[in-house]
């Protein structure tokens, strides 16, 4: 085993247990740790086994394996920066509605208080 | 006429100022921009019943003395929504050559090509609303700088928008939320409705 595979195989197990950590303590959403749970996955069986990464990298024709490994890496995080995008922007709409409800309604419970003392008032 | 103040999370006295005013207001918790402010505004209209809206900015740009003129075709149901336009008949006499100009020009020759209709002042906030533009806003009223994207939604949906020349005055107060930067980005967003636009699609027939 040289350095870059002992180096590889560290890494990705780190950051699988960074992953797991993070869901632990609540501070990642079991949803959205599922793409780097399946990247570290990927990652660790690509240093773990050369034998596929190899072969991977062959079938694609790239003649350098580690070249692959960042490939698959790039791929990943595009598509997780993607999602999150996708999530934010859903956040945000939500958020939009609520604030939006939440003013409506004040402004309703403030008129129907005015009109009520107003009531009052004139009994 | 009722009048309704949309307070969009002011940081400043606009929360003590109000209540004394005698109108009605709404308070966003967060701010949201114009595009959510006015979507509440409308949103609290069709809730309440209200047939006709207008919305006219803050900052004493907007002539009440106009009012009348920019409601007068939705009222007459030769339109559903009337948008005032400072630049009817060229350009009115504040108004310099300069590239924040060009922009807004150009933002308008677009939105003139896409919706086959002349747009002089695409980035107008004054604007009329008829029942059934207001039941459609309230819900989809387009968020960020949303007045561009507006012009396309509404013809998108077949409700008929009409120009309304209008005078505009120094602002009283504040400053544009207009700035350099902003209007690359409002133009470059309305680039993107312009693709989305018509593609999503329609909520009514």
């Amino acid at each position: 085993m040289d350095v870059v595979q002992a180096l590889a195989i560290a890494g990705s197990t780190a950051f699988l247990g960074l992953i797991l950590e993070l869901v632990r303590r609540g501070a990642l959403a079991a949803k959205y740790s599922l793409v780097w749970l399946v990247c570290g996955i990927v990652l660790l069986i690509l240093s773990i086994w050369r034998s596929v990464l190899h072969a991977l990298a062959a079938w694609l024709g790239i003649h350098y394996p580690p070249a692959f490994l960042l490939l698959v890496l790039v791929g990943f995080v595009s598509g997780g920066s993607l999602l999150f995008t996708v999530a934010l922007s859903r956040h945000r709409a939500q958020i939009d509605r609520l604030t939006e409800e939440l003013a409506l309604l004040n402004a309703r419970l403030r008129e129907d208080r005015s009109t009520t003392s107003r009531a009052d008032f004139h009994r | 006429m009722d009048v309704l103040i949309v307070n969009d999370a002011s940081e400043d006295d606009t929360v003590a100022v109000v209540p004394g005013l005698g109108v009605r207001w709404l308070d966003l918790s967060v701010h949201l921009g114009v595009g959510g402010a006015v979507r509440a505004g409308l949103r609290y209209a069709h809730e309440s019943g209200y047939e006709f809206v207008v919305r006219i900015d803050a900052d004493g740009q907007h002539r009440p003395d106009d009012i009348d003129s920019l409601m007068a075709p939705v009222i007459n149901g030769q339109a559903d929504a009337a948008v005032g336009t400072r630049h009817a008949h060229g350009s009115h006499p504040g108004a310099k050559a300069s590239l924040k100009r060009f922009f807004q020009w150009l933002l308008g020759a677009w939105l003139g090509l896409l919706t086959g209709h002349r747009v002089t002042d695409p980035t107008s906030g004054f604007w009329a609303f008829g029942r059934e533009a207001i039941a459609f806003l309230a819900a989809s009223h387009p968020s960020g700088y949303p007045e561009p994207e507006l012009m396309l939604l509404l013809r998108r949906e077949r409700l008929r928008v009409t120009e309304v020349p209008i005078q505009m005055r120094e602002r009283l107060a504040g400053e544009s939320s207009l700035t350099f930067p902003r209007i690359g980005l409002a133009l470059a967003c309305t680039l993107v409705a312009s693709v989305v636009v018509p593609l999503r699609a329609r909520r009514r027939l």
